[in-house]
């Protein structure tokens, strides 16, 4: 029993990283209808520049947290002027080779700037190392501030989406951008603030989960992988699917690690894309509009 | 057609072939690497240019055909000769059931998928120790040659010329031929290639079955080449570097891989030092390309010269080589 | 009296719980030119997708020259003899015009991907005979100088032209036209005209044809089947539909009043 609740534990952690990797998915696609392939290294890159800022530089760590969030920003408005903008109208296969390109140039960035081949960079602990106990559990502070973060910033993006003018500009548009355009909404803005979002929130997730893990230039594709498939999950255009898709992985990862074999994990985002995209492409949690002709 | 198509890669096959003659070992070396590149690139552009099925899987269906050849050999006791063609056609058969999700989903979703699928290749490579002899790899058996008087190196680089040529014109056949049309009848309107009878499922199997096929047969000379295989050589970074090749090169075009592949490799060999270095440069051309040429190479040097365009039909003069008898039928229509 | 060519039964289709098809019946004779009119959103569209095997109906049946048809795949449909055009141009935009009416063969021809790609004599033989009858079919709509141009060359009228031409060559027993004479000028609607009719005369293909210009309908069509809110309001000759009070008061009445003013 022990085991399983420490399992469970690790699993919504791990979990609630995916789903804010997702929750980066999930808000550019919401927006533009696309996939930016270069999510994961938004989060590596920012990760490197939040360490960059809080272990080179001495900045403290909200600070350094805030930084790299803005810097996430910048990365994602350039993402969008460079790789989306022109290529819009396109066919699918430019916007993806040109994501995935601007992916491999961030990566090439990272490895020549911060490191060589196999760096791994630690990044001290920000909160106390020293596990408490919630309850019946043990945990790392730090794993709770993931949480935590998750929580807050799924919750400031449901209300944003909801309740401001710009959410509900956002979702205009990606329902349809001509109408979009027709009804006076600045659809170019709004595809550079999603975009900008998505990396923000990659940021966030980056610096937020820094002080649990190594830090190295190749993590990118595999978040991004486990990323796609809790926003897959959860349905590509649902935030809260996005969560919940985020925490199924997590959580059927740990238990799949700690029970199975611990290379299971690696297999797990393979697993629920296919199941996914082959059973139930809608997802869990939402309703994908049929073809028509 | 001074510069046309069939001169200038007749051009190139002869320069290709004489190679050995003046070049050191490295040298060779790149050089049987390009042939390598060239063969994923046509099987690559077969399925991503032609059938427009965006899959990533190419990669993986190299690794297959690597591990595949060099498995038969070492578990087995295969020789060479048997144990190559038996790798091209294993890749084939596992691209082959990668139509099966091509059905349901296309673009990005199917992108994703194959993306998860070569994840979980690399997967098992890494992970099914006792088969696959997990990250450190492999070595294969020494490959021999004899009766004929060539040492490796050099026999293997003539082999893969030879398959170049070979599945070269196989591909330039396929894509001039009703199955080429009926790729590009599923890329550009799946609705109206149904509506003529065009069963999305074979093509699409067909598509990735040559795409495989070709790009087992590159890893079984791969791991000839090196000696070796191991899990690293056929990952994301591998995937990138293949469409690379063709977006360079040109989608659409079988004589654009020949150009597209050379020139990814020239480029992967000057940044061989620093990997980063390599990694922006791809992500570069990439975008690069993907933004102010779409066409490719290809697209630029039909503007300009004279004798690249490859129609989805035998021209008469195609028609007339095969026949090997002149052309009588009057179609000035043609050029 | 034989049976029809086409013959659909009580046909029920809906779309997440909407229902677009309640109970539409409808059967076309061989040789027939059946016109298929209806205000827009009444599912005429929504027929047609679901004869050529596009949509799965949750009840009813389809039969083609008395065999059923109902749950196969398109590509198998159209292998027994159904074309189709498209509201949109469905033109392959990767080919020439001679190589999109080559593609337009392909039912009729057998090389595998073996022959073409060892270049083995009898891949070569199709081939061009493949290409003969695609220049034929070319010069029977009048297009043969555009053998070579690539289809997104073509205006809009062309383009359809060549869509027909496409689906034509196949040899179909029956083709579906998604409104073939949209965007088209008053003179291209007679050569419109003039070209279905020599399509069932001299081709034997029976049509039928959703569309919204109402003279044309009334030209060229034998019969007329009215949709309205996906049922059948009307089935028979084009003079008595037009008289229908229910057509009248559904559609027409409204659609003839407003393209009066209009023109």
């Amino acid at each position: 029993m022990l085991l399983f609740s420490y399992l469970l534990m690790s699993g919504v952690t791990t979990g609630a990283l995916y789903a804010l990797v997702a929750l980066g998915i999930v808000v550019v696609n919401k927006a533009t209808g696309v996939i930016n392939f270069a999510q994961g290294e938004f989060f590596m890159f920012t990760g490197f520049v939040g360490w960059m800022l809080h272990v080179q530089f001495g900045l403290n760590y909200p600070l350094s947290f805030l930084l790299a969030v803005a810097v996430g920003f910048v990365l994602g408005m350039l993402t969008d002027r460079i790789a989306f903008r022109p290529i819009a109208k396109n066919d699918i296969v430019s916007l993806v080779l040109a994501t995935v390109g601007i992916g491999f140039i961030l990566k090439g960035l990272a490895r020549v700037i911060w490191g060589g081949k196999a760096d791994y960079l630690s990044f001290p602990p920000i909160t106390s190392p020293d596990p408490i106990m919630v309850g019946p559990l043990m945990v790392i502070p730090q794993q709770l501030a993931v949480l935590a973060g998750t929580i807050i910033i799924m919750l400031v993006f449901a209300a944003f989406f909801r309740l401001t003018r710009a959410g509900k500009m956002m979702q205009a548009t990606a329902d349809n951008a001509r109408a979009a355009l027709l009804v006076g909404i600045r659809t170019d803005r709004i595809y550079t603030l999603a975009f900008g979002t998505g990396a923000a929130i990659a940021a966030a997730a980056a610096v937020l989960t820094a002080p649990l893990t190594l830090l190295y230039p190749d993590i990118g594709f595999a978040f991004f992988l486990k990323g796609f498939a809790a926003a897959v999950l959860g349905g590509l255009t649902s935030l809260p699917g996005a969560v919940l898709g985020g925490l199924i992985v997590g959580v059927a990862e740990s238990l799949a690690g700690g029970y199975i074999h611990s290379s299971v994990m690696e297999l797990s985002p393979f697993l629920v894309i296919m199941l996914v995209l082959v059973l139930r492409p809608s997802g869990l949690l939402s309703f994908r509009k049929a073809r028509r002709v | 057609m001074p510069f046309g198509r069939r001169n200038v890669l007749l051009a190139l096959l002869a320069i290709g072939a004489i190679v050995p003659a003046f070049a050191n070992g490295y040298q060779l070396f790149v050089c049987n690497l390009v042939a390598i590149y060239i063969l994923l690139a046509i099987g690559l552009n077969i399925l991503v240019g032609y059938a427009g099925q965006l899959a990533f899987a190419n990669a993986a269906m190299f690794g297959i055909g690597a591990y595949a050849t060099g498995l038969l050999q070492v578990h087995l006791g295969w020789p060479f000769w048997a144990a190559f063609p038996s790798g091209g056609l294993i890749a084939a058969a596992v691209g082959t059931l990668l139509a099966l999700p091509a059905l349901r989903m296309s673009g990005l979703y199917l992108a994703l998928s194959t993306l998860a699928f070569a994840q979980a290749t690399q997967w098992v490579f890494l992970h099914w120790e006792n088969v696959t002899f997990g990250a450190g790899g492999f070595k294969t058996p020494h490959l021999s040659f004899a009766p004929l008087p060539v040492d490796k190196s050099v026999g293997l680089y003539y082999l893969s010329i030879v398959l170049v040529v070979l599945l070269y014109l196989f591909g330039r056949h396929v894509v001039t031929s009703r199955i080429g049309r009926a790729f590009v009848a599923v890329r550009d309107s799946e609705v109206a290639a149904e509506s003529l009878g065009i069963d999305l499922l074979r093509y699409k199997a067909l598509a990735f079955g040559i795409s495989g096929f070709y790009a087992g047969v590159a890893g079984g000379l791969y791991s000839a080449l090196l000696n070796f295989v191991a899990p690293e050589g056929y990952d994301l970074f591998q995937m990138i570097i293949q469409k690379s090749t063709i977006v360079v090169g040109g989608m659409g075009s079988i004589a654009g891989s020949v150009i597209g592949a050379s020139i990814i490799i020239l480029v992967l060999e000057l940044l061989r030092e620093v990997k980063g270095m390599q990694e922006i440069a791809f992500g570069a051309l990439l975008v690069g390309f993907v933004l102010f040429m779409r066409g490719g190479l290809i697209a630029v040097l039909r503007r300009y010269v004279r004798g690249w365009e490859e129609p989805l039909r035998m021209t008469p003069r195609d028609q007339a080589q095969a026949l090997a008898q002149p052309e009588a039928r009057p179609s000035a229509a043609d050029k | 009296m034989s049976a029809p060519l086409l013959s659909v039964g009580d046909l029920h289709i809906s779309f997440g719980g909407v229902r677009v098809l309640q109970g539409v019946n409808l059967a076309v004779d061989r040789l027939e030119i059946r016109g298929l009119i209806g205000p827009n959103g009444a599912g005429k569209t929504t027929l047609l997708n679901a004869i050529c095997g596009m949509y799965r109906p949750r009840q009813g049946s389809i039969q083609l020259d008395g065999a059923s048809i109902v749950g196969r795949k398109p590509s198998d449909i159209a292998q027994l003899g159904l074309g189709r055009t498209f509201q949109t141009s469905q033109l392959f935009k990767g080919m020439t015009v001679l190589e999109n009416l080559m593609t337009g063969l392909h039912r009729q021809t057998v090389t595998g991907f073996l022959s073409a790609g060892f270049c083995l004599r009898r891949g070569r033989d199709e081939e061009m005979r493949t290409e003969e009858e695609a220049r034929r079919a070319l010069h029977f709509v009048g297009m043969s100088d555009f053998a070579d141009r690539p289809a997104t060359a073509l205006s809009f009228g062309q383009q359809r032209v060549v869509e027909i031409a496409r689906t034509l060559i196949g040899d179909p027993r029956i083709v579906l036209l998604d409104e073939p004479a949209v965007g088209l000028s008053i003179n291209r609607l007679t050569e419109l005209d003039a070209l279905l009719r020599r399509i069932r005369d001299q081709k034997g293909v029976t049509l039928i044809l959703i569309e919204h210009v109402i003279r044309l309908v009334m030209d060229v069509c034998d019969r007329v089947t009215v949709l309205s809110s996906g049922r059948v309001i009307a089935d028979g000759a084009p003079d008595t539909v037009r008289n229908d009070q229910a057509v009248i008061e559904a559609y027409l009445g409204k659609e003839l009043r407003a393209r009066h003013s209009a023109s």
